[in-house]
């Protein structure tokens, strides 16, 4: 889609293009009057132009730069006000349409500042994981505000279990499932793992809670131990529940690194189905 | 028996302009965009800005330093209605670890539409599309497209000229963004402009 007028006129960088327009603008108004010999029955329509090209360079100004185009062409945008029909036109007075009664208005928008973030690459598209799958807590309770909550019994209040999870749309393919929890906001500036597992066969669709199935594999969770344990120091907290689906195995041992799976896992899983729990204590 | 038969059609009559009349009440009360204080005639482009205005899921905030929006705006049978069509986003970052390695807004027009709640105005745009890919070696969402779609709503201000989302706003008009299977929050005050043929007056809704 061609950039609008009006994001064209916040987006841009003002100095420059409205400097250059000004400039563009004397230097056509020059060689028209040199030119063209000035006369009288061009010089309106020579004046709109000029008006307009100065215009439009200031319009490419961002707010200030639009700010200053305002005053700079003095209505040379012709705007055919509230008709709708068409763009400023290339004849219209130079104080033909000028919004008078909004002087007392000047730009409200602030001028960003630095480029606009970057679009997605081709690339990012086809290596990025796509949330397809969906994943839920039946153990999980209703929460006024934010993500649902995860009882204190599956935390170190209560018997510390890890909750029960299901989940639905695994691709066909998938040689292995992986569990990670972790903490959403860092711990001492790292990612903390909560739970890890792995080894879990792609036809499995829930695990019940405080059990896992055979040939689960568990990792060493951030306090060191091979298994759940969610325990906050206090406040509230909220811990996201992942399951990665995985094109072949990798199969690791018992008491693995969570964080080097998760490198492994991100880099062949293109499916994950993702839960959000928050926890608040004390 | 008469008698009461013309009551009854009497009655009818008297519901059937109450109704006519309450509808057409609430037809005359749907706002529009105005300028100036005269409603647009053809069509406009208006920019809504925010300097910082955040997305909160699971706990995270992204925030984005100038957040805006342009919308073409028009008068349809008195009420206001319209199409964002862009909406360009600047140095976007969380309140966590992740970083935000690109964001994008997809599939332009969004519809947009004026809306009476009470005695307030909102402004509701419908079809929100924006994909969010968060990085970080440390993020636990890194990797993983967030995708974030629904409606929002947002309370105009005629006094300051702004469009604020917040949870209120939303609340008021009954809209939702989600993301991830989760809720998004949106918090923003969006001063608003006309960029073509009403620079610089007034824009009321009403």
């Amino acid at each position: 889609m061609a950039p609008k007028p009006g994001a064209k006129r916040l987006l841009n960088k003002p100095a420059k293009a409205t400097s250059a327009g000004v400039f563009l603008a004397l230097v056509l108004a020059a060689l028209m009057l040199l030119g063209c010999g000035g006369g009288s029955s061009d010089s309106s329509s020579s004046g709109s132009t000029a008006a307009e090209t100065a215009g439009d360079a200031g319009g490419t100004g961002g707010t200030g730069g639009a700010s200053s185009a305002n005053g700079m062409t003095s209505g040379a945008n012709g705007a055919e006000k509230g008709t709708g029909s068409g763009r400023p036109s290339a004849g219209s007075s130079a104080n033909g349409d000028q919004p008078s009664a909004g002087s007392k208005h000047g730009p409200r928008v602030a001028q960003p500042k630095g480029e606009p973030e970057p679009g997605i690459t081709q690339q990012q598209r086809q290596e990025a994981t796509v949330a397809s799958m969906t994943l839920e807590s039946p153990s999980s309770q209703a929460s006024s505000a934010g993500p649902q909550a995860l009882p204190a019994t599956y935390t170190c209040d209560g018997k510390g279990t890890s909750p029960a999870l299901r989940w639905q749309g695994v691709p066909q393919g998938t040689a292995e499932l992986v569990i990670f929890t972790m903490n959403v906001q860092p711990v001492e500036g790292k990612l903390f793992f909560d739970w890890a597992v792995a080894g879990l066969s792609p036809d499995l669709t829930e695990v019940e809670a405080g059990k896992l199935p055979r040939g689960a594999i568990l990792g060493r969770n951030g306090f060191g131990k091979a298994g759940y344990e969610v325990c906050p120091p206090s406040g509230a907290e909220t811990y996201m529940f992942t399951v990665f689906a995985l094109p072949r195995k990798l199969s690791p041992s018992q008491g693995f690194d969570p964080s080097a799976l998760r490198k492994e896992v991100l880099n062949i899983s293109g499916n994950v189905g993702l839960l959000a729990l928050s926890y608040t204590r004390g | 028996m008469r008698p009461k038969a013309i009551r009854v059609a009497l009655g009818a009559m008297l519901a059937a302009i109450m109704l006519t009349a309450a509808f057409a009440s609430t037809a005359s009360a749907a706002p529009a965009w105005k300028f100036e204080g005269k409603a647009l005639e053809g069509t406009e482009t208006i920019l809504g800005g925010a300097e910082k205005s955040g997305l909160s899921m699971w706990g995270m905030t992204t925030t984005c330093d100038n957040f805006l929006y342009e919308v073409d705006i028009k008068n349809e049978a008195g009420t206001g209605k319209g199409g964002v069509t862009s909406l360009p986003l600047f140095n976007c970052y969380t309140n966590s670890t992740c970083t935000v390695e690109a964001i994008e807004a997809e599939t332009f027009p969004w519809p947009a539409e004026l809306k009476t709640v009470s005695t307030s105005n909102y402004l509701v745009i419908k079809n929100v599309d924006v994909w969010i890919l968060y990085g970080g070696w440390f993020c636990p969402l890194w990797g993983v497209w967030a995708h974030v779609t629904g409606t929002a709503g947002g309370l105009i201000d005629n006094a300051t000229e702004t469009a604020t989302f917040n949870p209120s706003s939303f609340k008021a008009t009954g809209t939702e963004l989600e993301a991830l299977g989760e809720s998004v929050e949106w918090n923003g005050k969006f001063p608003t402009e006309a960029f073509e043929w009403h620079r610089n007056q007034a824009l009321s809704v009403s």
